[in-house]
């Protein structure tokens, strides 16, 4: 049963790392794909892939029965409510936690410190990543040297979730103040206040200089960008832009759960997109072997990366070990703004080099990330602000990119949806627009002439190193994304307002992203069959809500040629499902369900062995189709349920049909997108309307086209937020002050435009059924597509998020 | 304290603490489908019918509706049975996490029970304090509207919404494009 010889797919691993029968170094990443057959059907061949099947849980969620954390609550009757107390001060060190009073409290059973002897003491990193983490470990579970408001310092378990809000209410704790810093190019620069001393992180990450805050540096090139910038037939631009702190605002909670169960073993049940991670650095953090940790996730309210790490999953399990009793602990929507994670805060600089005729010679970005408190995700986040959107312009033959990540008393970052290329996307988009209506060139002709084509080979996904980034483009619907946009939103014929001093404007964007990280992933699957011809699929793959879990069902049927209600999906259980590294980086449907796909070939391929013994027909003959294995030469079938009968109740043989498979790769194919946003200002007061967004994406094939145009509108809805709204403003004490909704300022459906999606059909030859990824690239494009906008409609620029009326009015009055 | 609700019908007399409100006392008693977001009022998951009228049930204090009717969303269809604006909500992927869906659906219940025809922007309009992250919204609008032909206009219902649709193939105008050249 080897996946080498009975699996058709590529083992996807020849990209970078020639193995000896590996041809030569100039074939390394051929043009050329050595694609199964089956892997490429023509839209009418395809019978579950690519067809809008139903979502496989939406039965329950449209009912109120799908079981959320929370909903757990009602199988324990001797729950536990957490409550956490946080750092009041920006910076300083906790000198006495006064528990007393707390403790007294009827029904409390459990209170912890930093000094508890449940409470590890490990340094670790919240960033759910791959191993060993590329985030510094610079966190405590609880701690004494608190660093912005919200840092946990001590954690109660009550009998129901008021009294543990008035135990917590009843903590005291007493600091030692230091100053502190909330300005990133302040913290960077001259004397401002240390977050850590050398001493205080462990694995630490490239480029660090704790003594100036700073997390990580990080750069690359090709080419020579600063001999293209001194030449004497270039214009040369520069244009700086600034983006906000950006709330997840999953409508979910952070919540988990935590209990010992009958066997010994710590189970979590938590809401999260990455639940190996999330065992793996349980075991780190509680020094408990990873087998004993079971962690499992159920249905998830929303994640957008605010769930790729592990936030608040430690504070349950460690009441629940010192309290022997269940503990749930739900973050407060306070919380989620002020002690969860956000978008990072950044600054992005934005340079080029263009000639008279329009060739773009040198492109430039350079970004300073506000990291907040923490590392976590910091480095990585700011590479995406380079290599994800300067790829698109592959053809550029000298680009430079660096990012320093900087410490700052101020609420945590972390990963979310886009990872650093809003903030990319943003500069990139918004300063190549510039260029070209200063030099009087067409913006997207400008941009045609630079952008990604089938066979260009990309080398600037690969500067920032790591060469397995490097890449063939081997689908690519950028024209087709643009000519449909254009027709969608009116390109051509826009009428203006009736009133002269109301202007209206369409503005354009460009992104890519990637699927998945190359290299850097592993997805998991195995399928059992029942003697009634069904399926048990387990998968490690992590649905949030995506619906993630119906497209691999789609996969496996497609593959097992049977209806999609005769599979049983079952994921993202540590204890009864593979290995996944979770959700995030656009990576499920392409890793994961690569993985379903070889794991329902292996299942398959014996299913045709007992149909051709059962038919008595080579099994070259056999095909599935409809629930059952027929032949083409003699017309004769058996059903599905005939074979899994047979295979396990046979006279002569028996054998329970497993199949399984895994997934890794050194691709990472972009997916594109292409944004347009119809906006009317008015001239007099900067007031504006965006009056419709349309976005049109190149995901490959859309294993389900409803859920992929839901995932474009959800990023797109996303992307305007960032684009107008203020996100999480901090004071001078880095004090979040957003504390619920109404101030956050999540757009409304009433505040929200129409959103038209446009899916544009590639094939991607890597990817399963010819997909890459859709959830993130549209996340990317409606801050530089409306700052373009503007910029049309009354020919003032907006660098700066969000954009407001009164940043508008302020560039009228200085024109 | 107790006090007498009917929920769903069923005439029950449940415990309530003096801090309780409405949502913790439905989902303490089995009706999680009664979702919390905000701790606040201001999400709108937590939207259930008190008598007749739609409240977010996180901001009503218990105490308060003691011999109330309350209707949640177990209150409408089952999954093999979905009432017409859950089973539109299905046929138009205006579903991704769900986490917002039971209130958003109580809210398009009271809509088309008093609207049975809204415009678009009524639909906006009605569901503006049901936050979603997910959605865009675009595709709820979508299914609200859909819904209101469903119940009141010349299209039959379906008891099962069944496990395909053929009414929203967004993949054909793709397909259509290739098929032309
Ligand atoms: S939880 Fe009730 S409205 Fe948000
Ligand atoms: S579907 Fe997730 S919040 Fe609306």
């Amino acid at each position: 049963m080897s996946d080498d010889t009975n699996d058709p797919q590529p083992d996807g691993g020849t990209a970078s790392k020639p193995t000896s029968e590996e041809p030569p170094e100039f074939e390394e990443h051929p043009l050329e794909w050595d694609e199964p057959e089956n892997n490429n059907k023509a839209p009418d061949e395809r019978k579950s892939v690519s067809q809008p099947a139903e979502k496989f849980d939406d039965r329950k969620l449209v009912t109120g029965q799908a079981k959320y954390t929370a909903d757990y609550e009602e199988r324990f009757p001797d729950l536990a409510h957490a409550a956490v107390v946080r750092s009041e001060v920006p910076h300083g060190r906790v000198t006495a936690v006064d528990t007393t009073e707390a403790e007294a409290l009827d029904g409390v059973y459990a209170v912890l410190t930093p000094w508890s002897d449940a409470v590890p003491d490990a340094k670790y990193t919240s960033a759910g990543q791959s191993y060993p983490e590329p985030s510094p470990w610079d966190m405590n579970v609880l701690n004494k040297h608190v660093r912005y408001i919200g840092d946990p310092i001590a954690a109660v378990a009550a009998e129901d979730a008021s009294t543990a809000a008035a135990a917590a209410d009843a903590i005291e704790v007493e600091y030692e103040e230091y100053d502190h810093v909330v300005d990133p190019e302040e913290a960077f620069d001259g004397d401002a206040p240390q977050l850590f001393a050398d001493d205080e992180v462990e694995n630490k990450i490239v480029g660090h200089d704790y003594s100036r805050n700073r997390m990580s540096n990080i750069e690359g090139e090709i080419g020579d960008v600063e001999a293209a910038l001194e030449r004497e037939d270039v214009h040369v631009h520069e244009t700086e832009w600034e983006t906000i702190r950006q709330s997840h605002a999953q409508i979910e909670k952070h919540t988990s759960l935590a209990y010992t169960d009958e066997d010994d073993r710590k189970v979590l049940i938590t809401s999260t997109q990455v639940p190996n991670h999330t065992r793996r650095q349980l075991a780190h953090l509680f020094d408990i072997p990873i087998r004993d940790i079971r962690v499992k996730k159920p249905r998830v309210g929303g994640g957008f990366g605010g769930k790729q790490a592990m936030v608040v999953e430690p504070i349950p399990l460690a009441l629940s070990l010192a309290a022997d009793r269940p503990v749930m602990y739900e973050a407060s929507r306070d919380e989620e703004f002020y002690a969860m994670r956000s978008r990072h805060p950044m600054k992005v600089r934005a340079r080029t080099a263009v000639t008279d005729d329009g060739t773009i010679e040198a492109i430039d970005l350079y970004a300073l990330s506000n990291t907040g408190a923490y590392g976590s995700h910091g480095m990585t986040v700011a590479g995406n602000v380079g290599s994800k959107p300067m790829p698109l312009y592959s053809k550029v033959p000298n680009a430079r990119f660096e990012a320093d990540i900087i410490h700052t008393n101020t609420p945590q970052t972390g990963a979310m949806r886009g990872y650093g290329a809003p903030q990319g996307t943003l500069a990139l988009e918004g300063h190549l627009d510039e260029v070209a209506r200063d030099l009087d060139f067409d913006p997207i002709e400008f941009r045609r002439q630079h952008y990604m084509e089938v066979g260009d080979l990309d080398e600037i996904a690969g500067m920032m190193g790591g060469e397995g980034a490097e890449r063939r483009i081997r689908s690519c619907g950028l024209d087709e994304c643009i000519e449909r946009g254009k027709e969608a939103i009116g390109w051509d014929d826009l009428e203006q307002p009736p009133e002269p001093h109301r202007h209206r404007g369409i503005g354009m964007a460009l992104s890519a992203q990637g699927t998945g990280v190359a290299g850097d992933e592993l997805g998991a699957a195995q399928i059992m069959m029942n003697e009634d011809g069904s399926f048990h699929l387990q998968v490690g793959g992590v649905d949030i809500g995506t619906g993630a879990d119906t497209a691999f069902i789609q996969i496996a049927a497609e593959v097992l040629g049977c209806d999609e209600d005769d599979i049983i999906v079952k994921s993202s259980d540590t204890d009864n499902t593979p290995f996944d590294y979770g959700a995030y980086a656009s990576s499920t449907t392409y890793i994961s369900g690569m993985a379903v796909k070889k794991a329902a070939e292996d299942a398959k391929e014996r299913i045709l062995e007992w149909a051709s013994r059962m038919l008595d027909e080579p099994a070259e003959n056999l095909e599935t189709r409809d629930g059952e294995v027929y032949s083409e030469e003699s017309g004769e079938a058996v059903t599905l349920e005939d074979v899994g009968y047979e295979s396990v109740y046979g006279h002569d043989d028996r054998e329970h049909i497993l199949g399984k498979g895994t997934h890794s790769t050194e691709e990472s194919p972009p997916p594109f997108a292409a944004q347009f946003v119809d906006v009317t200002v008015d001239e007099q007061t900067g007031e504006f309307e965006v009056n419709q967004l349309v976005v049109a994406v190149d995901c490959g094939v859309a294993i389900n086209p409803g859920m992929a145009e839901g995932q474009v509108e959800g990023a797109n809805h996303m992307s305007f937020e960032m684009a107008v709204s203020e996100g999480i403003t901090v004071d001078e004490q880095g004090r979040a002050e957003v504390s619920d909704f109404d101030e956050y300022g999540l757009p409304s459906a009433t505040e929200t435009p129409p959103i038209e999606s446009l899916l544009v059909e590639t094939h991607e030859p890597t990817g399963p059924f010819g997909a890459k990824s859709v959830a993130e690239v549209p996340t990317n494009t409606v801050p530089p597509a409306l700052s373009n906008a503007i910029r049309e409609a009354v020919g003032v620029r907006i660098n700066e998020m969000p954009v407001t009326a009164e940043k508008i009015k302020a560039a009228l009055d200085q024109k | 304290m107790e006090i007498e609700l009917t929920i769903n019908d069923e005439s029950t007399t449940v415990a309530v603490e003096s801090d309780d409100d409405l949502a913790t006392v439905l989902r303490r008693n089995g009706y999680t489908g009664v979702k919390c977001g905000c701790d606040s009022g201001v999400c709108g998951a937590s939207k259930v019918f008190v008598d007749g009228e739609v409240k977010m049930a996180c901001g009503v204090d218990a105490q308060n509706v003691d011999d109330s009717e309350i209707e949640t969303i177990e209150a409408l269809g089952t999954q093999d049975d979905l009432h017409p604006i859950q089973e539109a909500f299905v046929d138009h992927f205006a579903v991704q996490c769900g986490f917002c869906i039971p209130g958003m659906i109580i809210e398009a219940k009271s809509l088309l029970a008093n609207n049975p025809d809204p415009t678009e922007a009524e639909v906006r309009q009605a569901i503006d304090d049901n936050l979603c992250r997910c959605t865009g919204y675009q595709k709820s609008v979508d299914a609200i509207l859909d819904a209101a032909d469903r119940m009141h206009g010349d299209r039959s219902v379906a008891a099962d919404g069944g496990s395909r649709i053929d009414s929203c193939r967004p993949g054909d105008a793709a397909r259509d494009g290739d098929s032309d050249e």
